[in-house]
């Protein structure tokens, strides 16, 4: 009885233990936490002490930048068949890191779902998000995020069949009936009930896990339309359209704007700065027609000068090194080497679109470097 | 279907003397001629013909449908031929890929020694591989005939077709007593599919990020990166199988068959650690701490152990291993290492089991050495887990694609396997909290979606966690695994438990045994080979369940092939390919799996006995 008894005792006590072992906090070996193997197939013992300062501070004495991306996103961050990760949001990442670390590929890259991008961010696990994430007012003040200068401007289009009757000036009214396909749970989904409904058209709607099998419904005839961002259309045409078939983008002006760009967590300023003004660097090169070719040769003066060259006084200031955006500029390139890098081929060409320079009637614009 | 009042009229025919002279044998089947035999089991009646005919046409036109498709020109096979490496292990380096081949190998390595432990291989007669043969070259030709295939590729396929017809025909007509063994077979098809890699060009793809366009798909053979390893490993394999048939003679078997076991076991976690991760470790402190830690412990412990596993202790022992464990909650309360806390836990558990185990000196030593074997693996595990990893790999993880599947696999099996039995041994227990506490995670796990429970952990599970304790997402959605699968095989277990005759169970109490021993050597092995068959068939689901990985975004095999590929602009549109692909590799490996539980079966002779 008394054996029984002791046994029992054991038991229960080991029960404690490892409840207490759970519990407990962990000085000297975080990682080794509950004795369980299970948590041994992975637990890494990475310690991401920000110690009240900024996150430039942790990412140079880590010596890598760790960015968010999307790793299958056409154009903008795709993993190649070797696992590198291309793409403009992966060029962005690599500018980042050039001017931060100095070194464009100093870059750890992490491929983020949509709904986990966020919780990313605010864990600590990625330094910047860069991927293809639009500027809303209930991202940037309900779910704690900052965004950066908008890179790219997007917006929703849809896209029909010439020979079903649709034509670049299509509008709301023509979508009488009509089958509209896109991505399950996005926003595409929403916006364009809302513009079917306020033009009081009957569409129905059809939508699917991934973008790849919605487009297969479109081109295998089971969707009159497809709706998505006009960039990933574009993509689409240029690449999947059969040669007896003639697809036409419509309407000229988007159905909602999609400004996308870099995002950060909320309230590190010194963080920020670096972001952006690496953004805003690119553009003013580019507005200089200073690019990765002739950085090294160009005459540095007036902006330029405090931008790239001299002293930099500018970006010491900033926590950077003074040459930052010099080695952005020679290792990743300016805005147009990154745009036509990356988007020409799906495309997609900055003349006449909203990311054309704002000399040239485009969005795209930087504040004075000064 | 009609076959009774066919054989009823074959025996009328035959002799009635021949008949009696061998009525000690079993009867043996009539030989049917073909027409005999398609009237016997296909058309032999109006309703059977119908059926046949309709059936057959449906087959075949599913054949050719899916044979178009295959075999269409629009079809984008590169992107899963280009893509074959990011398939399989997602962004490993390149120049450190000679760590998976060394992984590959030493895994062909330990199949080929079971192999010939095991005495897999059984002979087949040469005639039966005839007729198989022969029938799938028939089928071959006569579904090139269907499909609508090119003039070109129809006369290939109509010779491949021919050629191994012709084969059969040949084998089909030798010696009727002429065997071989099966291992030859499958020896002699893996030749035959690694040679093709030296002589058919399926054409060299690679990946050059600085050409335009950075696909590069030009005739020739595969690239060397593959062939070459892929030979050596089919040289392993074959050698490993007769260097394992040689000492499988000159050795005691069973101890042979132990040891095999053991390292399948723990291969992965060296193999993963230690090959694969690449550890970047801290040399000083290496000799200053964990090797000092771990010599502690192992000797220490032993002569604990050995002292308390002396059948003569009595009381004073359960005194000393209570104490022990006392210790082990007092470490907590000073600041130590945590892998000291541990050890010491450890250790009282081994020695509140210590009298269990006790008895002459052979069995005090082998528990002693058990101990050590936990100690290697627990402190190689909390070592090589604070160690970071240096290769540098684009994602969260080092590894991913089917490498990814593959370990989160075996670590759920391993791990649930344990916790599976032990849940259903508290579930059977006579103490009422164990009774409580072990239905009801059965019944809550079992009443929740596996992807709910999947989503839990990879997503709310990381913010409970303490500050400074860091659990990485695989980590997570293992343990998600693991728990999941532990409550559904822990009631396959139960269903053996039952079965266990209450016989049993007295007679294991008459001859003295305690508890434990009565559980562990009498019930739990005659419960377990009755779980056989609803735990392959739990196994292989678990297999197929490792595709939800991909709906929360970690890059397992079905999330490359769905999502990143066709996010590659040069294979926009690929996924339908990508998935047919995935599909026959889940496809052939859960067909594998189920053929090896058959065998497993008949061997511990269930259904039989």
């Amino acid at each position: 009885m008394t054996s029984k008894f002791v046994k029992l005792l054991a038991v229960a006590l080991a029960i404690g233990v490892v409840a207490a072992a759970c519990g407990s906090d962990e000085e000297e070996a975080p990682a080794a936490a509950p004795a369980t193997t299970a948590a041994a197939v992975a637990t890494t013992a990475q310690v991401e002490m920000v110690a009240d300062g900024s996150l430039l501070d942790t990412v140079q004495a880590r010596g890598t930048l760790h960015c968010g991306v999307s790793g299958s996103a056409v154009a903008f961050s795709e993993t190649q068949a070797d696992g590198s990760v291309t793409g403009f949001d992966a060029d962005y990442c690599r500018a980042v890191a050039a001017a931060v670390l100095g070194d464009a590929n100093a870059v750890k890259f992490t491929s983020l779902t949509a709904s986990e991008r966020f919780t990313a961010v605010q864990s600590g696990d990625v330094d910047v998000l860069i991927r293809n994430t639009t500027w809303t007012q209930s991202r940037d003040t309900d779910v704690g995020m900052d965004f950066g200068p908008t890179t790219y401007y997007d917006g929703q289009q849809l896209m029909g069949r010439a020979s079903d009757g649709f034509t670049a000036n299509s509008g709301a009214a023509d979508l009488e009936g009509a089958v509209v396909c896109t991505n399950a749970g996005t926003t595409t989904e929403k916006n364009v009930s809302e513009y079917a409904s306020l033009a009081g058209v009957n569409i129905t709607l059809k939508t699917f896990e991934t973008s790849d099998e919605y487009w297969q419904g479109f081109i295998d005839g089971a969707c009159d339309i497809s709706t998505t961002d006009g960039s990933a259309l574009v993509g689409r045409k240029v690449k999947q359209q059969p040669a007896d078939e003639e697809w036409v983008i419509f309407p000229a002006t988007p159905i909602s704007k999609e400004p996308l760009g870099p995002t950060y967590g909320q309230n590190d300023s010194k963080w920020a700065d670096a972001v952006n003004w690496t953004v805003y660097a690119t553009i003013i090169a580019d507005e200089y027609g200073v690019d990765q070719s002739n950085v090294d040769s160009a005459v540095k003066e007036g902006e330029l000068g405090r931008l790239l060259g001299g002293d930099g006084e500018l970006q010491t200031t900033m926590g950077l090194s003074a040459d930052a955006f010099h080695q952005v500029i020679k290792q990743v390139g300016n805005y147009s080497d990154i745009y036509n890098r990356n988007l020409n081929p799906v495309g997609l060409y900055r003349e006449g679109s909203a990311n054309a320079g704002w000399k040239d009637g485009g969005l795209i614009y930087a504040p004075p470097a000064r | 279907m009609n076959l009774k009042n066919f054989t009823s009229q074959k025996q009328l025919k035959t002799d009635p003397l021949a008949e009696a002279s061998n009525s000690e044998l079993p009867p043996k089947a009539p030989v049917l001629s073909p027409a005999e035999w398609l009237k016997a089991n296909l058309f032999s009646n109006t309703f059977n013909s119908v059926l046949t005919i309709l059936s057959t046409a449906a087959i075949l036109l599913i054949i050719r449908g899916l044979l178009s498709f295959i075999f269409n020109p629009l079809r984008q096979w590169s992107a899963t031929a280009t893509n074959m490496r990011l398939l399989m292990t997602q962004a490993y380096p390149e120049h450190q890929y000679a760590r998976i081949w060394v992984s590959l190998g030493f895994l062909l390595f330990l199949t080929g020694v079971s192999l010939a432990f095991w005495r897999a291989g059984r002979s087949v007669l040469l005639s039966q591989v005839g007729k198989r043969l022969l029938a799938i070259g028939s089928f071959i030709v006569l579904v090139t005939l269907l499909a609508p295939f090119s003039s070109e590729a129809t006369i290939i396929w109509l010779i491949v077709g021919v050629f191994i017809a012709g084969t059969g025909f040949l084998l089909k007509s030798s010696r009727e007593d002429k065997t071989t063994s099966s291992m030859t077979l499958l020896s002699g098809a893996f030749l035959l599919a690694i040679l093709s890699l030296w002589v058919i060009p399926y054409g060299h793809h690679s990946y050059i990020s600085t050409r335009t366009p950075k696909i590069l798909a030009e005739p020739g053979t595969v690239a060397m990166t593959t062939k070459l390893p892929w030979t050596i490993m089919l040289v392993v394999a074959i050698c490993s199988y007769f260097l394992g048939s040689l000492i499988r003679d000159k050795i005691d078997e069973a101890k042979g068959k132990a040891l095999l076991s053991t390292t399948w076991l723990i291969s992965p976690l060296f193999l993963l650690f230690l090959v694969l991760r690449d550890p970047d470790f801290d040399t000083g402190h290496l000799f200053s701490t964990d090797i000092p830690i771990f010599l502690f412990f192992s000797i220490v412990g032993s002569v604990i152990l050995l002292w308390l596993t002396n059948p003569d202790i009595g009381e004073k022992g359960r005194v000393i291993s209570t104490a022990i464990l006392f210790v082990g909650f007092a470490t907590f309360l000073f600041q130590m290492l945590m892998i000291v806390r541990i050890l010491t836990l450890v250790l009282a558990f081994f020695a509140l089991a210590a009298p269990t185990f006790s008895g002459q000196k052979p069995a005090r030593i082998r528990y002693t050495k058990v101990w050590i074997g936990t100690m290697v693996i627990l402190c190689w595990l909390i070592t090589a887990i604070n160690t970071p990893s240096t290769a540098k790999v684009p994602g969260d993880f080092f590894i991913g694609g089917f490498a990814i599947t593959l370990m989160i696999f075996f670590f759920t099996m391993v791990l649930a396997f344990p916790l599976g039995v032990l849940l259903a041994l508290a579930r059977t227990s006579k103490f009422p909290i164990f009774r409580m506490v072990s239905t009801t995670f059965i019944e809550f796990i079992r009443g929740v979606p596996l992807i709910t429970i999947l989503i839990f952990f990879s997503v709310m599970v990381p913010l409970f966690l303490p500050d400074g304790m860091d659990l990485t997402e695989i980590a997570a959605v293992t343990i998600a695994f693991i728990i999941f699968e532990a409550a559904y095989l822990a009631e396959n277990v139960r269903g053996g438990l039952q079965s266990v005759t209450r016989g049993q169970h007295e007679a294991a109490e008459a001859v003295g045994m305690t508890n434990a021993q009565k559980t562990f050597f009498i019930v739990l092995p005659q419960a377990l080979r009755v779980a056989i068959p609803p735990m392959v068939g739990q196994i292989i689901a678990t297999f197929k369940e490792t595709g939800l990985l991909a709906i929360i975004g970690i890059f397992d095999f079905l999330y490359i092939a769905r999502s990143v590929i066709p996010g590659q602009t040069e294979f926009m549109g690929s996924t339908r390919e990508n998935l047919l692909f995935v599909s026959l590799v889940y496809l052939v490996i859960c067909f594998s799996m189920s053929k090896a539980s058959q065998r497993v079966e008949k061997r511990v002779g269930l259904g039989e006995r």
